[in-house]
């Protein structure tokens, strides 16, 4: 059975998986450091700007797991679309639900 | 006369191509072979579960005056007890679970270069990672249940400046407390257990496929395609893992 992979092909997927690896694992550190600093250090400040901070990390480490990992960046554009376009519905959903959570906390206060 | 018959002459001097013969579903659109795309599709459904659930958890968590604190829940370890490591086993959790995904990346690059012994060395690293995060998982399920947390109930009240107390440890030193929200319990058993059966469906998968490759099933057929699409799955499952991590722990 021949090799249906060249060897300098094989050396760049390698070395970008791990260069994806490296990116998550910094982002990770990042993101525990941020909230663990705040529970330690400014645990009566409020913690939304964390959060946004935290939500971007993990938008960036889903990023590099869809593409590296799951190999979608080197897929075809269209199948790319097809696949996260209907994400779109998900923005409307979070939407819909935060004021519907946030109209149920001001029911109750 | 027989040739005004032939379906692809339509007249002497218009002649339409010959048919292919893709009427098998042979034919491969955006060069990712049938079992890849619904694979992927599948995945996308999956996702909209998910997302419908951990949504749901946001509203329901937006609703709320007060929520427990992730740091003081989520402080035990194994082999430390009475050890408080706020989001210590969780983020060993997740280097676990990141790196379990890494190694079935290398089982699929190596499935490219027809690598058998690589291919199996691989997914069995990634093996061991799924069944050691399922191992933690299950000592942080049992230790909260331990402690009293149920679907229904839980035991992690509002002390009086808005502290995160086990009731316990309230009722020993005679803190006033008023009650957390009952949802805390059911939501993380809900979805982390939604998500634990995702990993153990996907650890049985990569079981599968490593028996399959050590008895040379896919070298003999040429290529390693049910690697990859258990891989795609497998990386959906630390794709899930990462947002739990966020909602759950972080947040």
């Amino acid at each position: 059975m021949s090799s249906h992979l060249d060897d300098a092909t094989y050396h760049k997927q390698v070395a970008a998986i791990w260069r994806a690896t490296i990116i998550i694992a910094v982002v990770t550190v990042f993101e525990v450091g941020l909230a663990l600093s705040h529970y330690f250090f400014f645990y009566h400040h409020p913690k939304a700007i964390i959060n946004v901070f935290m939500v971007l990390a993990t938008l960036m480490k889903a990023f590099y797991i869809i593409a590296e990992f799951m190999h979608l960046k080197y897929e075809y554009r269209s199948f790319i679309i097809i696949l996260t376009l209907p994400l779109i519905f998900l923005v409307w959903l979070i939407i819909a639900l935060s004021v519907e959570g946030t109209f149920w906390l001001r029911l109750i206060q | 006369m027989a040739e005004l018959l032939d379906e692809n002459v339509i007249s002497e001097h218009i002649t339409l191509p010959a048919p292919n013969n893709n009427e098998g579903g042979e034919d491969t659109p955006f060069k990712v072979s049938y079992g890849k795309t619904m694979m992927w599709f599948f995945l996308l459904s999956d996702a909209f579960t998910f997302t419908g659930f951990l949504i749901a958890y946001g509203a329901i968590r937006m609703s709320k005056t007060w929520w427990p604190d992730p740091n003081v829940v989520f402080a035990g370890m194994p082999f430390l007890h009475g050890v408080n490591v706020p989001l210590g086993l969780v983020s060993i959790m997740t280097t676990i679970l990141i790196l379990s995904s890494v190694f079935v990346v290398r089982a699929v690059i190596e499935g490219h270069r027809m690598n058998q012994k690589g291919v199996a060395f691989w997914l069995f690293l990634g093996i061991l990672g799924g069944v050691a995060f399922l191992g933690c998982q299950a000592w942080e399920w049992s230790h909260l249940i331990h402690d009293g947390m149920t679907p229904f109930y839980n035991v992690y009240h509002a002390g009086p400046e808005g502290e995160t107390i086990k009731l316990a440890l309230a009722e020993k030193a005679k803190t006033p407390v008023s009650p957390g929200p009952p949802m805390f319990g059911g939501s993380f058993f809900g979805i982390t257990g939604f998500h634990g059966l995702h990993v153990s469906i996907g650890v049985v998968m990569n079981i599968v496929a490593l028996i399959k490759t050590l008895n040379g099933t896919y070298q003999r057929r040429g290529h390693y395609e049910m690697v990859e699409k258990f891989g795609l799955y497998w990386h959906f499952v630390d794709l899930v893992w990462v947002f739990v991590f966020l909602f759950f722990y972080l947040i």
